[in-house]
């Protein structure tokens, strides 16, 4: 358990590597089908490539982080569970990769891909 | 044998097709299991979170839907498999009861119409249930519920192929599931370092090990009216009772920790606590009744590290691994053919078993079973038609003679050695009658060469070999051939003498006397003598055997 030494450096991680972080997480998180590209989403949601990382918009407010996700949910799942567990995984997998703690997870869902019919 | 109740063991009739009110008391029943499995389950939860709540979260998604169902009097299997799916839906909680109702989703779907389900319907549902819950994430992620949905559904196709036997299908169902949850820490990275099976998979096989419980007649929760005799204690984990803790540890990585204030926290949370570190990393050591506390604690602090929860839930691992489960043999075969073999040490007797032998008697060379134990083998299977695979042929006598003592139809295939016996087992065909099969076994095992590996008891010179007490020997078909000093040169010799170079596979069982890593060092060692040939190892752990070898 060796101290950090302030006199090395610094060590910084960009909002951009927080979101690739976060969107690896998404989508091995259950019930999500994709994510989807803020700009469009009063228009058609866009199911994206899995490298994709327009779904999520990682920001910097008074030192906090605060990640919004947009996510396609599988239609037939409980949309509030699944939206939950995101923010929870989310939140999980970026505060254990960059040992900061993430102040907010928002999750919106901007659409939903209906596979089967029930 | 006078006593004719030994003759007439047979099995229950089987159950063919399950209705709505079957189904029903079905959910019933895995629902009961699952909450009395629930805290060990929690315990178990270290992926996608480790938050400890999986286990409370499918219950509370079984019980909603079971709410759904509980008071209809619907008898239609298809639309009472409808209503449970959409109440599991309703009630998902969590990420593991999000994947449980897609599974009933799928289940249900596939099961839409029908009034009843048989075995080929329970297969196609199950294989739907995985289907629809693989496609619900981008990233199936394996070792996880889902490989064990994915399992179960194989082995779900794979029994009803055999049999129409509901209880024999999710027998088979259970078992697989049972493998996979075993699987999980080697497919999820994140489970083998904290020393866990994934929770969720654990949940869906206790799920399916209650309705099968149902099924056979057992107790699922303390509640039922069979409580009385039931041995709680082995069939779960009571949490609690024991006084136990687990023993939690972690590291938080974070910034601004506050190493006294977590310390004080922590010291509350149960005993035996350590906390200790600077600002930007705490190592926190405790044991407490529900771990799940301090490390959603120390989640709240910052990134948690080396996650170790042990004690209590290393001895659930080893429970449910080490439970006893054996794959059942489809009811069919033993109904109509069964066969004893004879087999010295576990290890065989576990060949033996893997190629579908219904009893084992243990003996062999120096520990001859009696007549009456083959007998009593024989009238003890459910079926009338017995073949029996001695291996051994001093024993082969005792063979016939519980033959003709028997009130079944026994055959005796005069198997002389473990090779003949797994040569013939391995032309059985459970389609063909017995005369096919006792005739087609016979010539399957002649076409097998023999090699015995062993140490000389007396000095002798035999068919011009001469050995001394202690020697290395070999014995071809049970005839002394080679002698030498090490165990190695024996056993090359007597490949040679069998003409291995001419055969397709080498088969080595290797004895109590041999370890794994000798036996494999032998095989590459042969491996070079003989380049076209298979080398096949196999633990037998016979004794007085270093080696039993077949050529074929």
């Amino acid at each position: 358990m060796s101290k950090r030494q302030p006199s090395l450096g610094r060590i910084e991680v960009s909002p951009t590597a927080i979101a690739s972080i976060a969107n690896e997480a998404v989508l091995a998180c259950y019930g999500i089908v994709g994510t989807a590209a803020k700009d469009l989403a009063a228009g058609i949601a866009n199911v994206l490539s899995r490298d994709s990382k327009r779904g999520i918009e990682v920001r910097i407010e008074d030192g906090q982080i605060i990640i919004d996700v947009y996510v396609i949910i599988e239609y037939g799942t409980r949309i509030a569970a699944v939206a939950r567990s995101v923010m929870n995984v989310v939140k999980f997998n970026v505060e254990r990769a960059i040992g900061v703690p993430v102040a907010e997870v928002n999750v919106h869902v901007e659409g939903l891909r209906i596979s089967d019919t029930d | 044998m006078t006593d004719e109740k030994l003759s007439t063991v047979t099995r229950p009739s089987p159950h063919l097709a399950t209705g709505g009110q079957g189904f029903k008391r079905l959910i019933k029943a895995a629902l009961g299991w699952l909450q009395h499995h629930q805290t060990a389950i929690n315990v178990l939860n270290v992926y996608p979170i480790p938050d400890g709540d999986t286990g409370t979260n499918m219950v509370l998604t079984m019980q909603s839907a079971w709410a759904e169902i509980e008071n209809t009097s619907e008898s239609n299997v298809g639309r009472i498999a409808h209503q449970m799916a959409h109440g599991a839906l309703m009630g998902a909680r969590g990420n593991s009861g999000v994947i449980l109702s897609q599974i009933w989703r799928g289940f249900a779907r596939s099961l839409d119409g029908k009034g009843v389900y048989h075995a080929q319907d329970l297969a196609a549902a199950c294989r739907e249930a995985a289907t629809t819950a693989y496609k619900g994430v981008v990233k199936p992620v394996e070792g996880t519920i889902l490989t064990v949905a994915r399992m179960t559904a194989d082995a779900a196709t794979a029994a009803a192929e055999v049999s129409e036997d509901l209880v024999y299908v999710l027998e088979y169902m259970v078992f697989a599931a049972h493998e996979a949850v075993a699987l999980t820490p080697s497919l999820l990275p994140v489970l083998r370092e904290a020393g866990v099976v994934d929770a969720g998979g654990q949940g869906l096989f206790v799920i399916l090990e209650g309705m099968l419980r149902y099924m056979r007649g057992e107790p699922v929760a303390e509640d039922v009216q069979l409580v009385e005799g039931v041995d709680l204690v082995t069939t779960g984990l009571e949490p609690g009772e024991a006084g136990y803790g687990y023993d939690v540890q972690f590291l938080v990585v974070g910034q601004g920790l506050d190493v006294d204030t977590i310390r004080q926290r922590i010291m509350e949370m149960g005993e035996c606590p350590l906390v200790v570190g600077d600002p930007t990393t705490v190592k926190v050591h405790v044991h407490v009744p529900d771990p799940g506390v301090p490390i959603s604690y120390g989640t709240s602090l910052g990134s948690l590290r080396d996650v170790v929860v042990e004690d209590m839930q290393a001895q659930y691992q080893d429970f449910i691994v080490k439970r006893e489960l054996t794959p059942p043999t489809p009811p069919q075969a033993s109904q109509d053919i069964g066969v004893v073999a004879v087999a010295p040490g576990d290890g065989l007797a576990h060949v033996f078993q893997s190629l579908g032998v219904s009893a084992i008697v243990h003996g062999g060379q120096t520990m001859n079973p009696s007549t009456k134990d083959l007998l009593e083998a024989i009238e003890h299977l459910p079926a009338a038609q017995v073949i029996v695979l001695p291996n051994n042929g001093n024993i082969i006598l005792a063979a016939e003679q519980a033959r003709a003592l028997s009130s079944k139809s026994v055959a005796v295939i005069p198997s002389r050695s473990t090779p003949q016996g797994v040569a013939a087992l391995l032309a059985i065909n459970y389609q063909d009658d017995f005369e096919t099969n006792v005739a087609a076994m016979t010539s399957a095992m002649e076409e097998i060469e023999t090699g015995e590996v062993t140490t000389a008891t007396r000095s002798a010179t035999i068919n011009g070999v001469q050995v001394t007490d202690g020697q290395i020997i070999g014995l071809h078909n049970e005839e002394l051939k080679v002698s030498g000093t090490t165990v190695e040169e024996v056993v090359r010799a007597l490949l040679r003498e069998m003409n291995a170079a001419e055969r397709e596979i080498i088969t080595l069982y290797y004895g109590e006397a041999i370890s794994e890593s000798d036996a494999n060092a032998l095989a590459d060692l042969l491996q070079q003598d003989w380049p076209e040939q298979e080398i096949e190892i196999i633990a037998g752990g016979q004794p007085h055997y270093y080696y039993i070898l077949s050529v074929e």
